[in-house]
């Protein structure tokens, strides 16, 4: 652990811009997929283990999209409601079938669907590291705070990103339609005995979640590169975020990834062979702790 | 025999259980009756374990086990059959009950031997037949008929030779004629001797039929105690299911 | 159907690793030797994690945990301390049994997802471990420098010959071990557990430490899969203790069946075999491997040992003992 240099970075101004604005483009594209997991979760009470898949899925669809158009802003379209659509096809012919089965035989189904999908991947793009590269209208010198380095497109990866936070607490708090994802997600039973269409509701919000990923892929391809099988770290810290944050709760999503974000980014500097440990060093003392998350209800 | 004094119990706002003082004689047939909410279930659960009470006593044969884990309070020797039976849905009804009879025996994480146990033979068939089960000690719990599941259920609580036996609806979800079989059964068991039975029931017919002493709960707190012949022409306790009655019809 | 008596089981496996055995002299090839020894790891592996799942109904995302920690702790056992492999063997199921403990006193308090979820959390724990401390262990590329065989009781494991015998030995007694363990009262107490853990609480029994005892017993095993895995590869790979290595335990152990004993020995072979066609077949290992996988999740939707048994209660209204 190199504590001293973490010490001089956080008591470095320029140095304390720099990584967290890192951290928040980390966490901006965390909190994008963990909100679509922990929606999914909280409505249909499913994991969707092929999350990552999506998010992999949105940064290709991108890509082509981009390299046919040369507009950013289509390209993060298409993979949005690409995904979005291959999700709710997902949803209605597979995952439907397992709803009531064990957790297992959805796992199952969600794997079998991370090896078809990296390897359809393989099949269409091919198996070597691509990149989008950075579309030419972010490629601005970048913003220089207190000494601290910010490239444009971060300013407005996170700004998307908060955008999308604010409209998805307006659309769950504020909208029937979020009234009546909370109250499926509360209770299924008494929502469709009041004569709403709950298979419609599951389908809707499996959709969303998985356009959320896709969100996150596109966003994400300018500045990373991609490659089959990209999708597992980032199943793996999504599903960390959530628990961290709360399994069902959008907000906890969020403190999770600004949470998890800032690890990263400081842990690059402080710790960077033990990023991944102390990120599961968290998991568990949530779960330990406070098994509901920290946004979560204490119903245990 | 068992000897409840002043117990409370409290959910947040709601009392539960409301000071109540009952008395269950060794050897006795007694019923614990009430509307429904009255807290019939919650007291059960006090006696057992399963909950611990705010303030009070419960005392077994003298011995106060207010405090104590369900599993201690079992060894003590209160069974309990359950509402809904609590099975071991994959175990055949003789492995349910001879793996019940590890516990006692101190052999429930023995790796030494093989399951059964040839000592806890005997005790299984003795309850089994006592029950009416042995012909299905082979049948998976799980696809037991509703009846016999129940029976499986008080058969698991039997097993451990308890002094106090807690039959919380044991006719729930039965037919008539089951019913009465049902009824025969716990009758049977209990004229053998050397049990003390309480049960909750909401059939009133059985309950009058079968009970030695009534104890009527309402809103947690003791509504009246009496013989049958007492109970049926008490006129608070008439109100009491005549006054849940018309709110039900209300 | 009666019960088998152990000395039955016994017998049934003494005649199972002679079949195994003699299969070298059969067939010539080593794809079948490594196929062999693999197996033997696996299928200890697999079933090691459905004392958990299968008997204990406690899911586990992380069990892979142990099938490094048996891999790394043998080998460097073996490369820095002067021990014969036996007794190298025993100090490293004996490490895998202690973190075990450790691990599951925390996990089993926990339920259903959560617990799969910490479980997870600590075997990434200690990949993160593994492949960070790399003067140790050799980081991500794993410990390197081969394992020193010294013979023993006549064995040259340098041999593949006798790495195989070796295998199938240890394999077939390891799972004659486990099947010992869950006919006892322990494992029924701990179907109990599995089936309603509020009457086994009321009967009395401890459910927490059965829970811990069986999470003890399950890596223990699972390390003995790694120690296996250790000597094929002569050395151990952080990718034994990745998720992914827990995610194949887990599919093996659903593909085979939860409910029987033999079912994960059947999912490991099906798996291994899977692969092994696959990638010899087509390029495209995971669109076929995945199109497999759903057949079982959809179309089964049990394990192939669960199929069967239940195929038979109806074809003959019997109930057979697993």
């Amino acid at each position: 652990m190199d504590t001293e240099a973490l010490f001089e970075c956080v008591t470095s101004l320029s140095c304390l811009v720099t990584q967290t604005s890192t951290g928040l483009i980390v966490g901006s594209l965390l909190f994008l997929v963990a909100t679509g997991l922990t929606l999914i979760f909280g409505v249909l009470g499913i994991v969707n283990f092929a999350h990552g898949s999506l998010y992999m899925l949105g940064a290709y669809i991108a890509l082509s999209a981009f390299r046919l158009t040369d507009s950013f802003i289509i390209a993060t379209f298409v993979g949005a409601i690409g995904v979005g659509a291959f999700s709710l096809f997902f949803e209605r012919f597979f995952m439907r079938r397992v709803y009531g089965a064990d957790v297992l035989m959805q796992l199952l189904v969600c794997y079998a669907f991370i090896l078809i999908l990296d390897d359809a991947v393989k099949i269409i793009w091919g198996s070597e590291f691509q990149s989008m590269g950075m579309p030419s209208y972010f490629q601005e010198p970048p913003v220089f705070l207190a000494g601290g380095v910010i490239p444009v497109f971060y300013i407005y990866l996170i700004g998307i990103a908060a955008c999308m936070a604010l409209a998805l607490w307006l659309l769950l708090n504020k909208t029937i339609i979020g009234k009546i994802v909370r109250a499926a997600a509360s209770n299924p039973s008494m929502t469709s005995a009041l004569g709403l269409n709950t298979s419609l509701i599951y389908a809707g919000v499996f959709a969303f979640g998985g356009a959320l990923a896709g969100l996150a892929g596109a966003l994400a391809a300018p500045v990373r590169s991609m490659s089959p099988g990209m999708g597992f770290s980032i199943l793996i810290e999504s599903f960390i975020v959530t628990v961290i944050g709360g399994m069902g709760s959008v907000s906890g999503a969020l403190v999770g990834a600004l949470l998890i974000g800032l690890i990263r980014s400081f842990g690059s500097i402080g710790f960077p062979f033990f990023i991944e440990g102390v990120m599961f060093v968290a998991m568990a003392a949530i779960l330990v702790l406070k098994p509901s998350g920290i946004m979560g209800k204490d119903s245990h | 025999m068992l000897k409840i004094e002043n117990l409370r119990k409290s959910f947040g706002g709601v009392v539960a259980t409301n000071d109540v003082s009952i008395e269950f004689p060794r050897d006795s047939l007694c019923a614990v009756i009430g509307p429904n909410g009255a807290g019939k279930t919650t007291f059960f659960n006090l006696i057992s374990g399963a909950l611990q009470p705010d303030s009070g006593r419960i005392l077994l044969d003298g011995q106060d086990i207010v405090g104590k884990s369900s599993a201690q309070i079992v060894h003590m020797g209160i069974g309990r059959a359950f509402q809904v039976a609590k099975l071991f849905k994959s175990l055949t009804v003789e492995q349910s009950l001879r793996g019940a009879l590890l516990s006692p025996l101190g052999k429930s994480s023995s790796l030494a031997g093989r399951f059964p146990l040839s000592v806890t033979r005997d005790r299984a068939y003795e309850v089994m037949d006592q029950l009416g089960l042995t012909p299905k000690a082979n049948v998976i719990s799980g696809v037991l008929s509703h009846g016999d599941q129940k029976l499986l259920d008080m058969a698991l609580a039997l097993v451990l030779s308890p002094k106090v036996l807690l039959l919380d609806e044991p006719v729930a979800g039965m037919g008539p004629e089951e019913r009465e079989q049902m009824m025969d059964t716990v009758y049977g068991l209990w004229k053998k001797g050397g049990l003390t039975i309480v049960l909750i029931e909401h059939d009133m017919e059985i309950v009058f039929k079968v009970s030695q002493n009534i104890h009527v709960l309402s809103y947690g707190k003791v509504l009246a105690e009496g013989t049958p012949e007492q109970i049926r022409k008490n006129p608070v306790v008439i109100e009491a299911y005549l006054g849940s009655a018309k709110e039900h019809a209300a | 159907m009666k019960a088998r008596s152990f000395l039955q089981e016994a017998m049934i496996a003494a005649f199972m690793l002679i079949i195994l055995v003699c299969i070298p002299f059969v067939s010539d090839s080593s794809a079948v030797i490594d196929f062999g020894i693999r197996l033997a790891a696996f299928a200890v592996f697999a079933t090691s994690l459905n004392i958990l799942i299968g008997f204990g109904g406690m899911v586990s995302f992380g069990h892979a945990l142990y099938f490094g920690a048996g891999a790394y702790s043998f080998g460097l056992i073996m490369q820095h301390l002067d021990l014969p492999i036996p007794v190298a063997f025993l100090l490293a199921v004996g490490f895998c049994a202690t973190v075990a403990a450790i691990v599951g006193a925390i996990c089993v308090r926990l339920k259903e997802i959560y617990f799969a979820f910490l479980t997870l959390a600590f075997q990434m724990l200690f990949h993160s471990i593994v492949v960070s401390w790399t003067s140790f262990t050799g980081g991500d590329q794993g410990l390197m420098g081969g394992l020193p065989r010294p013979p023993f009781l006549g064995l040259n494991l340098v041999e593949p010959s006798d790495l195989y015998l070796f295998s199938m030995v240890v394999g077939v007694v390891s799972l004659l071990l486990m099947r010992y363990i869950l006919q006892s009262p322990f494992g029924f107490t701990l179907r109990m557990v599995r089936d309603n853990p509020d009457r086994a609480k009321f009967l009395g029994v401890n459910v927490w430490r059965i829970k811990l005892l069986a999470f003890v017993l399950a890596g223990s095993f699972g390390g003995i899969g790694g120690i296996i895995m250790a000597l094929l590869v002569s050395g151990a790979f952080p990718d034994f203790t990745y998720w992914t290595m827990s995610g194949e335990a887990v599919f093996m152990v659903l593909m085979g069946g939860v409910n029987t004993f033999i079912g994960p020995v059947l999912g490991a072979a099906l798996l291994l075999g899977f692969n092994d066609i696959i990638t010899r077949v087509t390029e495209h290992h995971g669109l076929a491997l995945g199109a497999i996988i759903l057949l079982f999740a959809l179309v089964f939707k049990h394990g192939i040992t669960d199929f069967i048994v239940q195929g038979w209660h109806k074809l003959t209204g019997k109930k057979v003992e697993s």
